[in-house]
């Protein structure tokens, strides 16, 4: 019954994409799947509803924040930003992942063992 | 303060929250359109890809609530719609729980009021309860120069009164006013704490003094009830019997004395109201209750007793020889007061689990209609624990609306209370009432109630074959039957109940037919008139005057048998009785005691024939012996046994206050206080040779209540301003006696309790067998079509009631007979496992579940073949 979980990855890894994509540009909902899905090609296939519930987490805790307004192709959306927190949260995020990347790849590294 | 803002502006990020996916789902068609796909193509694939709408939509919302609370007011709302829709079973299940939780709250009010709540006076934990214990083992009270003396010299007690109960007639008021008054030391009030809700209370400094006057100090209910709540009562005279009492005082209305079961309507001053018993050291009437200092064993006080009282006897030998005190603490007695409260709950415990047990099977039998609905939430992603939840929620919801409505009904069960008692000349019965304590115990039950009988309900309801249910299919025979083992151990757990519980009413029934049964020494059944002669007007002296003419005019009434008059009727329930010192010449008295007490009547021309008690040997009184003639006295058996083992005691003489009593005749045993006493010595003395008070006893031809008006008008006609009240016939005397009533209760109690359990596992039963009747529907409807008669029906509906019936019944025999020897204690006469009981028991729950199968089986013969075959 259950489908997985894109959280499933490990925890916190949506919400720090969705933070980096927005930080180069405001986007709306449907625009920021589609720009996730191009920037990892297409390799990280998300199921695109377990986005919102993220956003509204990133959207209480301050984050982020949304605006109604018209796009491009003259349709209603609602339009994410990063805020300076955001920003902050980001930073602190992604050089914590950065870190614990290093780890890994210093343990998966050949010729060490 | 953020969440504030959130919680009012919720509403809007919802809807922004769904126009939002709206939006992208509609870019995505669009997109995919553009690409090339039909429309409905790429609606489907945007849904697809997208996930769950509307559980991805829950999710998002849920990060701005406090899920579980909210869930909660969801499934509450949507339990009351559920609960709402269904009003037939919402009905019975609630109803049936308000019974149950009623029965329960009832029982608990009455065994909290009767033996758990502690008394409303201060530190009522360290009390002890004091009495005299006399050679032979027999208890009495303590006089009241005894209970001085004990005040004076117990270290071990820092406080202690005497109270003396009794029954006055207020007479400015009706007839029936019998109220109880205790007649107690003037520290009464001071010692309990008690500050007067107006007016004031005895002083304690006036002991003695007799300053004190005749006041008196009412309880609270007396002064609603009776005295119309006259907020300038105090300072008021009101009439008790012939004296008058300036009233001193009103007390607080949850205080009503110190005996539980009879509440205490007035309180007199001794030494204005029983001057000569404040200086008889013979008066053994006195209830004395004392407070042990903090610290101190009960084996202390009981040391510091008997050393006073060996100090007593040697003081005044007289009287104190072969007495000694004993001691008991209030809370010693709380073992059996626990017993008897574990007893009545668990009894009540049994009704209440029948009636959840009930609702239970219900649940069962409903979970199936809720296939569908539980298969579309299923489907639309709801979770198994989320449903469970629901239906607890609504299992809840039944158990509060149960639960207030058991409340309810509790509070009705109390308010008639009087009007369910047997009978009794006073009001009785323990101070209930429904407050915090019992609401508390009321909703912990509920809720266990919920929980124990709703979790495997709601667990087999959150289990659904998704496909067929969807598919609309109809819960079929295997299907149907598979939750029937469930239903099927409810029921027979509810048969074993009842056969269980009407056993045990069963014992008790039996147990009070044998108390009737004890000889009495007279005959209760004669019809007899009994009225107090304390109505008639005026002095002892004037009533010595008055009495034979009035005695006299009621032998002239058509329909009387006799008229006569005596001290005292047996079992009159006035407690120990009066008593003479006798000394017996030419006989050693045991340990060397110049003479024994003995209890004593005085009785009228005709006494004995009148209340039916026979004469053994030699003869009754006779108008001979009159006031100048020698001095006779009747004896009864047990005492000619006692002092005459192996002689004819006929001829010789007791001495009593130096005069010398002729022995003219044995009579038969009677009893005097209770029905279980053993028997003692007794005495009669005719009338005319002694003083008196006391009642008169007309014996009628019919009904004595229909000689009432005529008994009045001819006491009026001799003393105009008599008032006549109290009067009761020979049975009512018998009702109120002391074991008879208990077991007049105890019977009465445990009967309803055990019929409401036998009607609601009946209901049970009945819901159940008619449940397989429907199941079976179209099996049925084949069999008749190929031949079968009705006959062949009910047999076949039938049997799968009634094994279930057979089991149950056999289990709850088995269960009775090893449980029932527990309530032993409570039983007098009766072996525990009195096969009459157990079997009646059987019986009755077996025909009555006979019957609540037959009507259902007896439906389902009536299926018209055509009408079944195209059921499904």
């Amino acid at each position: 019954m259950k489908k997985p979980d894109q959280r499933d990855l490990f925890p916190g890894a949506l919400e720090m994409m969705i933070l980096r994509t927005l930080k180069q540009q405001p986007l709306h909902g449907y625009a920021l799947v589609q720009r996730i899905k191009r920037t990892s090609n297409d390799l990280l296939q998300i199921e695109e509803g377990s986005l919102y519930p993220a956003l509204q987490r990133l959207l209480k805790e301050g984050l982020l924040k949304a605006e109604w307004g018209v796009s491009s192709t003259n349709r209603r959306v609602r339009t994410y930003k990063l805020t300076p927190a955001g920003a902050k949260h980001l930073d602190r995020e992604v050089s914590s992942f950065e870190r614990m990347l290093e780890g890994i790849s210093r343990v998966l590294a050949p010729g060490e063992l | 303060m953020n969440w504030i803002k959130q919680l009012f502006s919720r509403r809007r990020l919802y809807s922004d929250l769904s126009q939002e996916i709206q939006e992208h789902l509609e870019e995505k068609i669009e997109e995919l359109v553009a690409n090339g796909l039909s429309r409905d193509e790429a609606t489907t694939a945007a849904r697809r890809e997208f996930g769950n709408v509307t559980l991805i939509e829950e999710r998002s919302r849920e990060v701005w609530q406090w899920p579980s609370i909210e869930n909660f007011f969801m499934d509450v709302r949507y339990g009351l719609r559920m609960l709402a829709k269904n009003p037939g079973f919402t009905a019975v299940a609630v109803l049936t729980l308000a019974l149950g939780i009623g029965a329960t709250t009832a029982m608990f009010s009455i065994v909290d009021g009767a033996f758990l709540k502690p008394l409303p006076v201060s530190d009522p934990g360290q009390f002890v309860r004091i009495g005299m214990q006399e050679a032979h083992g027999v208890y009495s009270g303590v006089s009241f120069p005894d209970y001085l003396d004990l005040r004076a010299q117990c270290s071990s007690l820092s406080g202690v009164v005497a109270y003396e109960r009794g029954g006055k007639f207020v007479n400015s008021l009706d007839e029936s006013s019998l109220i109880a008054v205790d007649v107690v030391s003037l520290n009464y009030f001071d010692f309990l704490g008690i500050k007067p809700f107006l007016g004031r209370t005895f002083p304690p400094e006036a002991e003695g003094s007799a300053a004190s006057g005749p006041t008196v100090v009412i309880s609270y209910t007396l002064w609603k009830s009776r005295l119309g709540g006259d907020p300038g009562i105090v300072g008021k005279t009101i009439r008790l019997n012939n004296q008058s009492a300036t009233v001193l005082g009103v007390t607080p209305e949850r205080f009503r004395g110190l005996e539980r079961f009879v509440p205490t309507d007035a309180w007199l001053p001794v030494d204005a109201f029983a001057p000569s018993e404040m200086k008889h050291r013979e008066s053994r009437a006195f209830e004395v209750v004392g407070r042990l200092r903090p610290g101190l064993t009960s084996e202390r006080i009981r040391a510091d007793l008997d050393t006073i009282g060996h100090r007593l006897a040697q003081a005044c030998p007289a009287t104190n020889k072969a007495t000694t005190f004993y001691g008991e603490p209030e809370s010693g007695r709380h073992h059996t007061f626990i017993l008897i409260s574990l007893f009545l709950m668990s009894l009540v415990g049994l009704v209440l689990l029948i009636s959840c047990a009930n609702v239970a099977g219900l649940l069962l039998a409903r979970g199936e209609t809720r296939r569908r609905e539980v298969a579309v939430r299923l489907a639309l992603g709801s979770s198994r624990g989320r449903l469970v939840r629901q239906f607890l929620i609504e299992g809840l919801m039944r158990s509060l609306a149960g639960a207030a409505l058991g409340l309810l009904l509790a509070a009705w069960l109390i308010a008639i209370e009087p009007s369910l008692l047997p009978p009794a000349p006073i009001q009785i019965g323990p101070d209930l009432r429904i407050d915090a304590r019992v609401m508390l115990v009321t909703l912990v039950v509920s809720l266990l109630a919920t929980l124990i009988f709703g979790v495997a309900p709601a667990l087999g309801a959150s289990k659904a074959d998704l496909i067929g249910a969807l598919k609309g299919e109809e819960a079929n025979l295997a299907h149907g039957f598979r939750r029937m083992t469930s239903r099927n151990l409810l029921v027979v757990g509810q048969v074993a109940l009842s056969v269980l519980m009407l056993s045990a009413a069963g014992l008790f029934l039996r147990s009070l037919i044998s108390t009737m049964r004890v000889p009495l020494g007279f005959n209760p059944h004669k019809n007899l008139l009994v009225v107090p002669l304390g109505t008639l007007e005026g002095s002892e002296e004037q009533r010595r005057k008055l009495l034979p003419t009035v005695l006299e005019r009621f032998r002239g009434l058509p329909g009387i048998v006799h008229a006569t008059c005596a001290m005292r009727i047996p079992l009159s329930g006035s407690g120990g009785g009066t008593d003479f010192r006798v000394s017996i010449p030419g006989i050693e008295l045991p340990e060397g005691q110049e003479s024994v007490a003995v209890k004593f009547n005085l009785v009228g021309p005709d006494y004995f024939q009148t209340v039916g008690t026979r004469i053994l040997k030699g003869r009754q009184f006779s108008s001979g012996d009159s006031a100048n003639a020698p001095r006779v006295v009747l004896i009864s058996q047990t005492m000619a046994q006692r002092f005459w083992p192996n002689q004819d005691p006929i001829g010789h003489s007791l001495r009593i206050e130096k005069k010398d009593y002729e022995i003219i005749g044995v009579v038969e045993d009677v009893k005097i206080n209770q029905i279980h006493e053993s028997p003692e010595p007794y005495m009669y003395f005719p009338f005319p040779q002694t003083s008196y008070g006391g009642e008169m006893i007309v014996e009628t031809t019919g009904d004595p209540r229909l000689w009432i008006p005529a008994v009045k008008r001819e006491i009026r006609a001799v003393d105009k301003s008599a008032l006549v009240v109290g009067i009761q016939t020979g049975a009512d005397t018998l009702r109120s006696e002391q074991s008879v009533y208990v077991q007049r209760m105890a019977a009465g109690l445990v009967g309803s309790l055990s019929l409401l359990g036998m009607f609601l596992a009946s209901v049970g039963l009945y819901g159940v067998v008619a449940y397989i009747a429907k199941l079976r529907t179209h099996e049925i409807g084949i069999r008749v079509a190929l031949g079968a008669g009705r006959k062949d029906i009910l047999g076949l509906v039938l049997r799968q009631g009634l094994k279930l019936v057979v089991i149950g019944a056999l289990i709850g025999l088995g269960v009775a007979f090893a449980t029932t020897r527990f309530m032993s204690s409570l039983l007098d006469g009766v072996s525990p496992a009195d096969p009459t009981a157990l079997l009646g028991g059987a019986l009755l729950a077996g025909v009555v579940a006979l019957v609540a199968c037959f009507i259902p089986a007896r439906r389902a013969t009536m299926v018209h073949p055509m009408m079944a075959l195209r059921h499904e």
